[in-house]
């Protein structure tokens, strides 16, 4: 779909800082309330998009009794679970040597999954599973859920469950729109622009190269949920271009407003494009510490301290291949 | 936030009411909106039993109609899961174009005919503005409202198009609508599938039957060509490279006139743009709507003021609740005729057939139109025969390891093309 101006995207799925800041903010205190009221955070989900609340009434009550309540993860605790896992949807999907279309796609689909919902109530392993299903489906390039879990050993249960409940939270709005397309664009017009022909080629090549793999930094980050793909585009072609120095950029940008009678000014385009650069610049991986952490934190939400993990019976016959604790907070093995 | 119970949207939303039919996924049917007033019409499908989760057909029609908004273009007004189903809402429809040509009580005049030509045209151009294939382009799916607007329905089928190089199936369309390069095997293809199926769906407008009946895609490739000729290289020169390409006997076309003695000069030459063989010379839906037929007298009669089927008795269905799939299709919808949004219509004798259709869905294979066509004794194939418990007699169906093996095609059709 081509049409980007009369999007779903763009009418519903592109946000102000603050109004992002506020959805996160909200989801987390919506996941402590619970955590307060029942004890625990994590919804049962079923393949028919149905959903239990935590339940208030098994073993965890005594268990807050007996020990303290568990502690909620905050809201930077949050996005580095969403970092660490946005990180596995990479993984997964160059393992599939899916390309960068779909991978944007199940970013972009658990971007948004987590604008309505806590880490602490949905898994996000299950959730980032479901997302590349659901994104290799919407783009036409089925891999079957078993495959998939296969593939990553995983449970391919788990994915099927939580499918429903993805589509349901991006309310249905499937169709994404991601840089890379823009980028083959913007290319080829930059390719004419500036008359690039012969031993020029090559070079328009590794820049081409670049600008993607520049677009793949900007894809980790929120940046996709506060600019316009085009613009996006355009940010990493700026930075590709200060690497190999292609074509006078404020000139091409100046050129592409003027053809497009664009109600943007250079100045506005070059600030968002600053604000990209620093949000790329910011990214940092979690290191394994700290990951380690709040994956304690996140699975005594859950009601799995490795107390009571012995404890514990296995309520729902489809999971089964539930991993140990130990396994689940080391990080899963995906892709390996 | 959506709701953590989602079910209290349904109750909360939709008064459910009777049953319209059995669609190709699911069961259909009407209810009142309470938040509009508005009557509407729900596709249940069923979540959580298949192997590969949500419907293929269900998700690519809400990821398209989810993006296309058009008076000429069907509007799916909300999706949401409740009690194991899928639920699509829907505008309501009242009937639709196959209803219109079958129904001898109806007189078409040339005017009513371009106007339905014409909203059809205009669905098609705004879906290809938006890069969306429909690929199932048939009277059956165009639907009519009560103000007699025509809209495009059934997007089971539809594709985003535009990526250079992508492959897609052959096997999209009912036979008698596919066009002459799908029949060849084409995997890259684009609009013209589209504006072929519309020529074909004029064609019938004007013949008040089907055009090209093929009993098989061999026999359909046949029909085509004693309508028009064989496509000489001069006509076609892309002819010869497509992957399932064989020589035909020549044959001369015919003149069109001869077809279609009653229609005015510039419809057939409307019509004649529209069956060009090359699809890169084939008119666009966007041009065709800009064709002297259109602005020439007579001028398309008002939507309002077209003939429709008689408006059909109170429901003899309407307690839900009581729905029996076992005896449902006779009793909802003419017996060789499976409504899909449709409340139950009396007295049309059916002649037409839908033509094969194979989806190309991982997830299920539809019934096939074999070689076969019978006349009265057929079901669409659209029909999901699994309802009634039984197959339906001559009609030949792919056996299993025939099924097996597309099943395995079309899977590897959803991989990467290189």
């Amino acid at each position: 779909m081509a049409d980007f101006q009369t999007s779903t995207h763009r009418a519903k799925w592109v946000f102000t800082p603050e109004q992002l800041a506020k959805k996160y903010k909200a989801a987390n205190q919506k996941a402590i309330e619970t955590l307060e009221k029942c004890g625990s955070t994590r919804f049962e989900v079923d393949a028919d998009g149905s959903m239990s609340f935590p339940d208030s009434k098994n073993n965890k009550r005594d268990n807050a009794e007996k020990h303290s309540r568990p502690k909620p993860l905050n809201i930077d605790e949050e996005r580095i679970m969403r970092v660490y896992y946005e990180y596995k949807i990479r993984e997964v999907c160059d393992a599939f040597y899916f390309p960068h279309k779909i991978q944007a796609t199940a970013l972009i689909y658990f971007k948004r999954f987590y604008l309505q919902w806590s880490v602490m109530e949905h898994d996000p392993k299950h959730v980032m599973l479901s997302c590349v299903y659901a994104a290799c489906k919407v783009e036409e390039n089925h891999v079957s859920a078993e495959e998939l879990g296969k593939g990553i050993s995983q449970d391919h249960q788990m994915i099927l469950n939580y499918e429903m409940v993805v589509f349901q939270s991006l309310e249905f709005d499937l169709i994404v729109y991601t840089p890379y397309r823009s980028v083959e664009g913007f290319i080829n017009d930059i390719e004419e622009f500036s008359h690039i022909e012969g031993e020029q080629i090559q070079m328009l090549k590794d820049f081409h190269r670049t600008a993607i793999a520049e677009v793949d930094k900007i894809m980790f980050t929120d940046a996709p949920l506060l600019i316009p793909p085009g613009q996006l585009a355009l940010a990493a072609l700026r930075s590709a271009n200060k690497v190999h120095g292609v074509v006078d950029f404020e000139r091409y940008l100046s050129n592409i407003l003027s053809r497009q009678n664009s109600e943007h000014t250079i100045s506005e385009l070059s600030g968002s494009f600053d604000a990209i650069d620093s949000w790329v610049s910011k990214y940092q991986f979690p290191s394994g510490k700290e990951y380690k952490h709040i994956g304690r934190k996140l699975m005594s939400c859950w009601g799995q301290s490795s107390h009571d993990e012995s404890k514990r019976k296995e309520k729902k016959s489809k999971h089964k291949s539930r991993k140990s604790s130990s396994e689940m907070q080391n990080g899963s093995d995906l892709a390996e | 936030m959506p709701e953590h119970d989602p079910a209290k949207k349904v109750a909360d939303r939709y008064l459910k009411r009777e049953v319209l039919g059995e669609g190709t996924y699911g069961v259909v049917y009407k209810a009142i909106d309470t938040q509009t007033g508005q009557t509407v019409a729900i596709k249940k499908i069923r979540l959580g039993k298949q192997k590969e989760g949500v419907n293929f057909t269900a998700l690519r029609e809400i990821k398209v109609l989810k993006e296309i908004k058009d008076p000429n273009i069907i509007e799916l007004i909300d999706a949401f899961p409740h009690k194991g189903n899928l639920h699509l809402v829907f505008e309501f429809m009242e009937t639709d174009l196959e209803a219109v040509i079958r129904d001898r009580n109806i007189f078409l005049s040339p005017a009513d005919i371009k106007s339905y030509l014409q909203m059809t045209l205009k669905g098609l151009a705004y879906c290809h503005k938006k890069w969306v294939l429909h690929r199932d382009m048939k009277p059956n799916n165009l639907l009519i409202g009560s103000n007699g607007q025509l809209k495009l329905a059934d997007f089971g089928l539809a594709r985003i198009f535009g990526s250079p190089d992508r492959k897609f199936t052959h096997q999209v369309f009912a036979r008698w609508y596919r066009a002459p390069e799908l029949l060849f095997g084409t995997k890259q293809y684009g609009a013209g599938v589209d504006v072929w199926a519309a020529a074909c769906i004029f064609a019938e407008l004007l013949l008040r039957r089907p055009f090209l009946q093929g009993s098989s895609d061999i026999d359909q490739l046949g029909k085509i060509f004693a309508a028009f000729g064989t496509p000489t290289s001069s006509q076609w020169p892309d002819l010869v490279f497509l992957p399932d390409y064989v020589e035909y006997q020549y044959v001369p076309a015919p003149p069109l006139r001869s077809l279609f003695p009653m229609a005015a000069d510039d419809a057939l030459d409307l019509l004649s743009k529209m069956f060009t063989y090359d699809p890169k010379a084939r008119i666009s839906a966007q041009q065709a709507l800009e064709h002297r037929y259109f602005s020439s007298a007579p001028l398309p009669t008002d939507p309002a003021k077209l003939p429709r089927p008689a408006p059909k008795r109170e429901s003899v269905n309407s307690r839900a609740s009581d729905f029996n799939p076992q005896v449902a299709p006779t009793v909802l919808s003419p017996p060789r005729k499976t409504r899909r949004v449709m409340p139950e219509r009396d007295g049309f004798d059916g002649d037409a057939n839908q033509g094969g259709r194979i989806d190309e869905d991982a997830g299920e294979v539809r019934q096939v139109a074999g070689g076969h066509i019978g006349r009265n004794d057929q079901v669409p194939s659209s029909v999901d025969f699994s309802v009634f418990g039984a197959k339906p007699p001559n009609r030949p169906t792919i056996n299993s390891a025939d099924r097996f093996h597309l099943k395995r095609k079309l899977d590897l059709e959803f991989q990467r093309p290189e």
